[in-house]
């Protein structure tokens, strides 16, 4: 049995091995949540798992896989399986509330887009959101909660097996911060060997 | 110098990506697109390109008679070659470039720096794709449709105008044009329209996709490289087909026809 075998997401910058600094390796399943995350190892960090191309600067493994032996096709469908969640949900910002969730769906599984609402209803009002009317709307004219769970059900309609997420709470109130914490159990509720991965920022000490 | 071959090598790798990829188009994300771009650039700005293109086909028009003096069959020649091959194309080309391939370039550029393609991006979409194929091909379908419009009033404005400055009838100037015309011109005009409009959109979305920075500052820098590229675009393209029509190579074709 391979030794990544129950990896969901393992990175190690190889210029920093030996130190064993800025080593992330999370096991499959489950909800995690990585502390303190820099804005330079995360950026190094997505650019590495999202793009999924051979690297000399760092060994990355995906859902059990190292990624520098997979073939193309292999990789791309790998990277079918990881969805990115940002923290102000990645809307585009001349599609109203629908075109943006069915989106990825368009390109990558039309066939699936009939019967869709229903399903976008539900999972949108379970999160507390006037569906009918967030769904018509620019991301302009939504609130910073309605854009993260706009983009949160359109990772959801995915399936993903890996998510990599912001911290979905950031910049809200309490009441929407505490709905966002829900966002990771209602994934594993749906999708029950999947990995939710979020990248907590460093807390700003500025201030 | 090498940044020129870079934008030229940028602008023609893109056309060849559009081209290559005209397929997506069967995408339902990717047609709406093309509706929106075909609403924009042709419906929704029908009324006032027409109105301009009318106005400038008809103020050459007479301008030209009045300095040469024209009779029947000069103003007809007149209408045919310089309004319905040359001004009317053109005419609508600019005013497109005035107004879509500014917004083009500003939209994909302001996408740009506010992290929008990158969310393309890790949605698996590629941008090229998604906003590059179905805006060129919306642009030049829409101008090929605008300079029909700006055509048939420039060359009715220009009618009008003639048989009133130069005493004939209205009938007489129609029929003298309807014989010196020939489906070729139309062939012409619309092979021309459509190969501006793309040339503006491809040049927009190449200044859009690959602003100059990430700061906002890069927006306008992007909007005006794509005007001024455009605009060179579209004379050197109508140079070229008026080398090959009035030159030597194709000359014959449409004098044989006249």
């Amino acid at each position: 049995m391979s030794a990544t075998a129950g990896v969901a997401l393992g990175y190690e910058p190889l210029a920093e091995r030996e130190r064993g600094a800025g080593r992330l390796w999370i096991a499959a399943g489950g909800s995690h949540v990585v502390p303190a995350v820099g804005a330079a190892f995360k950026a190094a960090l997505l650019a590495a798992v999202l793009e999924l191309r051979p690297r000399s600067d760092a060994r990355v493994v995906v859902l059990g896989l190292e990624t520098d032996a997979l073939s193309p096709t292999a990789r791309a469908a790998l990277r079918a399986q990881i969805a990115f969640l940002p923290a102000g949900g990645g809307l585009i910002s001349h599609l109203n509330g629908w075109e943006n969730i069915a989106l990825p769906l368009g390109f990558h599984a039309p066939d699936r887009l009939r019967g869709l609402a229903p399903q976008v209803y539900a999972m949108l009002e379970q999160f507390g959101a006037d569906a009918r009317s967030l769904l018509g709307r620019l991301p302009e004219e939504m609130t910073p909660y309605e854009k993260k769970l706009a983009g949160y059900v359109r990772m959801r309609l995915g399936r993903p097996r890996l998510v990599l997420a912001e911290d979905p709470g950031a910049g809200l109130g309490a009441g929407e911060r505490a709905r966002a914490g829900e966002f990771a159990a209602a994934y594993l509720a749906d999708c029950p060997e999947g990995t939710f991965v979020q990248l907590a920022d460093v807390p700003d000490e500025s201030g | 110098m090498i940044g020129v071959y870079r934008e030229l090598e940028g602008t023609m790798r893109l056309a060849a990506h559009v081209l290559r990829r005209l397929w997506v188009l069967k995408l339902p994300p990717v047609a709406e697109e093309l509706v929106r771009q075909i609403y924009f650039t042709g419906a929704s700005a029908t009324a006032t390109i027409v109105i301009r293109g009318a106005l400038v086909g008809t103020l050459i028009i007479a301008y030209v008679i009045e300095v040469l003096n024209a009779d029947v069959s000069l103003a007809v020649k007149i209408l045919l070659w310089v309004v319905l091959r040359e001004i009317g194309p053109l005419i609508a080309a600019v005013l497109v470039i005035q107004r879509s391939g500014t917004a083009v370039a500003t939209e994909l550029a302001l996408m740009k720096i506010s992290g929008e393609l990158a969310s393309l991006r890790h949605m698996r979409i590629d941008p090229q794709d998604y906003l590059a194929v179905p805006r060129v091909l919306g642009i030049a379908l829409a101008n090929t449709a605008l300079t029909v419009y700006v055509q048939f009033i420039a060359v009715g404005g220009g009618m009008l105008l003639s048989a009133l400055v130069i005493d004939a009838s209205l009938g007489e100037m129609a029929g003298s044009f309807f014989l010196l015309a020939s489906p070729l011109d139309l062939v012409y005009s619309i092979a021309k329209s459509l190969l501006f409009g793309a040339a503006i959109g491809v040049i927009a979305c190449y200044y859009g996709l690959n602003p100059p920075g990430n700061s906002i500052n890069a927006v306008p820098k992007a909007a005006i490289s794509a005007v001024t590229q455009a605009t060179l675009a579209v004379m050197l393209l109508n140079i070229l087909f008026a080398y090959l029509v009035y030159g030597s190579a194709l000359f014959g074709l449409f004098t044989a026809a006249q």
